[in-house]
């Protein structure tokens, strides 16, 4: 993967001389604003986009053909395409982009889009969707609004996704017991969780207490929010009541003990606790459901978080976005332009990286697919879409922090090796500091 | 060096008057030039990928740098990153104590262990060089990435381990998911590894003159007795070379925390040794600034446990030259 990089310089002298070449010619063809972008996307001069994103083989594969049919399209437009596991990714990411080598196209997520946005190294996308070169008008408006930043539209909201507490059928058909419900409490979720751990022996939940998918949708059930505005939109208090909550539950070992919830807490989807058979359910993104199912032999099903499903919300699952210094920054709009709302593109991308934005596409390939796993996903998602309530703003920069130091505190209780409120005043005071840096 | 000199000057004409002084000079000069020319590509090297990017992050401590902003841009924040580190960031003083910790402890044992076998392998008899490749081995292994995820599977609490303890009765701890027994774990992992020290152990133990050991055996001295007065201060300037290579060797340790915690320093940043607290800081949270300072104050640190190894030198290292005198 590296070699893909150490070539780059090469390849960006070629591509360098290329749009020298290209430069004037669009803008003798068009003669628009476009030039400054590089070659406009009609332009038949060689372009080589970078495309960089994390993901597995399935991924690479669906991504591969769908850039095939761009370049099938325009002849003259060709990928660079690197790929990686999601460990590393932001890792290797940043320091492409701090050598000024950053791909052109890159996916990103909501734990760093704003990072990357408020230090500029995203291109601002809103003067191509006034124009119309970038066409959300069939994004839902939560959805693509979801990737402004202080105003500007950083990505490109590549798929909806929602929270999903997934639970292992065959471990509960086994012993004839009820299935988790959709809108059950809190309360309910952990009297079930202690009942199947009863029964068998395998405990009933993961701990959610360092997740903070689980707590900013629990924040929402009463009234709160991780970020308001430039601020936490919590207290220590409420870290205290969430902390105390789980404590509860593992009292009543309706979840395993803190060495097995440390392994679920691996932000690695293959070692989440109901693929590795170590707990009854895991709390995780709707779609990763496919991808859980490849590491288990058990039926797996999904529903929202316990609480008010309206704490939930339509979530980008992730984001394009285009690099400002790229030099092909018209070409690169067009790219993800296409693989959103071009029918085809839809058709090979499927729901891969979460239900297509575009609502068209999203219909032609909820009637299509035929695997079950992602049939199961675009249904709990559609039932709960109904359900959801407005969409949050973007996690502030330093959110990288708040997730570690959730995780760091939550451990430190489940370990007893600090108090709730010992540990939840850590947290917030931890996270305070992280995102006023 | 000095035996080329030498012999260049004994080619050199023989010499008559100030012209024949000049020349002397040149070849001289000139094999200097050489050897500068020979070292080029290192000093580029040097240059390039050590002195100047060591000076750049020495700037980049006294700045904001994120990464993600070209550094031509950078804010200048005078001693800010410094201050934020020793008055405001409890977790790198706790980083800071993981680290000496880890060093205090898996430090001696290690050379314990490497002196150990290397006693046991000194011995002449057959198979001994089976022996010292056997091990030897799990050094060549190093700060392997695999290592450590097999390590981290061996020390869970259905790992190898556990089963093997079961054997006899003991019930195994969560090990590498148990941040009271985390960083004890690598701290074996890092033992385990002796065989580097080990080698060069067994070659201090083969400059040992035999024939000291034959007059003690005469005088009647056991072999406890030889050890301690004979084997141990004769191998001291081994002893402490292997320490200082060693401590130092301890405080960088990195892999094997960043693969069992999957590159957070958990469980309870358990394994949050200085190294990947600056890599997370650096990497993680795009705050390369503070990185580079905690770099700066890490290398001054290691730099300093270095001098005070070397003065306390003084009381116990005895040179076999010294005692000549």
């Amino acid at each position: 993967m590296s070699s893909s990089f150490s070539v780059s310089r090469r390849h960006a002298l070629r591509i360098l001389g290329g749009s020298a070449l290209a430069v004037p010619l669009a803008l003798a063809g068009c003669g628009d604003d476009s030039g400054r972008g590089g070659p406009a996307p009609d332009s038949t001069a060689p372009v080589e986009l970078s495309f960089f994103w994390w993901g597995g083989d399935a991924r690479a594969k669906l991504t591969d053909d769908a850039l095939a049919l761009y370049t099938k399209k325009h002849p003259n437009v060709t990928f660079k395409k690197t790929w990686q596991a999601n460990q590393g990714y932001f890792d290797k990411l940043a320091t492409l982009t701090a050598g000024g080598d950053a791909p052109d196209i890159f996916q990103i997520d909501d734990n760093y889009l704003a990072e990357y946005a408020t230090r500029g190294a995203t291109l601002d996308l809103t003067s191509y969707q006034k124009s119309g070169k970038l066409d959300t008008s069939k994004f839902p408006e939560s959805l693509w609004k979801y990737g402004v930043v202080d105003g500007k539209l950083a990505g490109l909201s590549f798929g909806e996704n929602t929270q999903g507490l997934v639970y292992d059928r065959t471990l509960l058909a086994g012993k004839n017991l009820p299935e988790p419900k959709t809108g059950m409490s809190w309360d309910e979720l952990i009297s079930w969780a202690a009942n199947v751990t009863q029964v068998t022996g395998v405990p009933g939940t993961m701990d959610p207490s360092g997740s903070y998918q689980a707590l900013w949708v629990w924040l929402r059930q009463n009234g709160k929010e991780l970020y308001k505005g430039k601020d936490l939109g919590f207290t220590a208090d409420d870290v205290t009541t969430w902390f105390e909550l789980w404590k509860g539950a593992r009292a009543k070992k309706a979840t395993p003990t803190p060495d097995v919830i440390h392994e679920g807490n691996a932000t690695d989807i293959t070692k989440q606790l109901v693929a590795t058979g170590k707990a009854g359910t895991s709390w995780v993104w709707v779609n990763q459901m496919p991808e859980l199912k490849k590491s288990t032999k058990n039926d797996l099903g999904v529903v929202a978080f316990p609480g008010n499903p309206k704490g939930q919300w339509a979530r980008a699952s992730m984001y394009f976005s285009v690099f400002r210094n790229s030099k092909h920054k018209d070409v690169a709009v067009d790219v993800i332009n296409f693989l959103a709302n071009d029918p085809a593109a839809g058709a090979v991308l499927g729901t891969e990286r979460g239900l297509p934005s575009n609502l068209d596409i999203r219909k032609s390939v909820s009637a299509s697919t035929t695997d079950p796993a992602m049939k199961q996903s675009i249904q709990v998602e559609n039932d709960l879409g109904k359900l959801f309530g407005p969409a949050p703003a973007v996690p502030l920069k330093g959110h990288s922090t708040l997730k570690l130091e959730l995780v760091k505190a939550a451990e430190n209780v489940q370990f007893g090796r600090a108090s709730t409120a010992e540990s939840a005043a850590a947290f917030f005071q931890a996270s305070k500091a992280a995102i006023s840096r | 060096m000095t035996v080329t000199t030498a012999r260049s000057r004994d080619r050199a004409p023989a010499p008559s008057g100030s012209l024949a002084r000049r020349r002397r000079r040149r070849p001289a000069q000139r094999e200097g030039l050489a050897g500068y020319a020979f070292l080029t590509p290192w000093f580029v090297g040097l240059i390039l990928i050590t002195a100047v990017p060591m000076l750049l992050s020495l700037y980049l401590s006294f700045t904001s740098y994120d990464i993600l902003t070209p550094w031509t841009e950078v804010q200048w924040v005078g001693l800010a990153n410094y201050k934020r580190m020793f008055t405001q960031d409890p977790s790198y003083w706790h980083a800071v104590l993981v680290t000496v910790k880890f060093a205090l402890i898996a430090t001696p044992l290690k050379l314990a262990a490497a002196l150990g076998v290397a006693l046991l392998l000194n011995q002449e008899r057959r198979g001994t060089g089976l022996f010292r490749s056997l091990f030897y081995l799990p050094s060549l292994l190093g700060g392997s990435v695999a290592l450590a995820i097999v390590w981290t599977r061996m020390f869970e609490r259905h790992g190898v381990v556990n089963a093997f303890l079961a054997v006899f009765g003991i019930t195994g701890k969560a090990w590498v998911n148990d941040p009271d027994y985390a960083l004890e774990t690598l701290m074996v992992l890092a033992i385990w590894q002796f065989g580097a020290p080990m080698v060069i152990f067994l070659a201090g133990l083969k400059q040992v003159p035999t024939e000291l050991y034959e007059a003690a055996a005469v005088d009647g001295a056991g072999p406890v007795r030889q050890f301690f007065k004979i084997t141990l201060p004769m191998l001291s300037p081994v002893i402490f070379f292997n320490l200082v290579l060693e401590t130092i060797h301890a405080f960088q340790g990195f892999t094997s925390a960043f693969v069992v915690s999957n590159g957070n320093g958990g469980p309870v940043d358990s394994t949050l040794m200085y190294t990947l607290y600056l890599f997370i800081e650096g990497f993680g949270r795009y705050e390369m600034g503070y990185a580079s300072a905690m770099a700066w104050v890490f290398l001054i640190a290691i730099g300093l446990v270095t001098v005070v190894l070397f003065s306390t030198g003084r009381f116990w290292v005895h040179y076999s030259d010294e005692d000549d005198r």
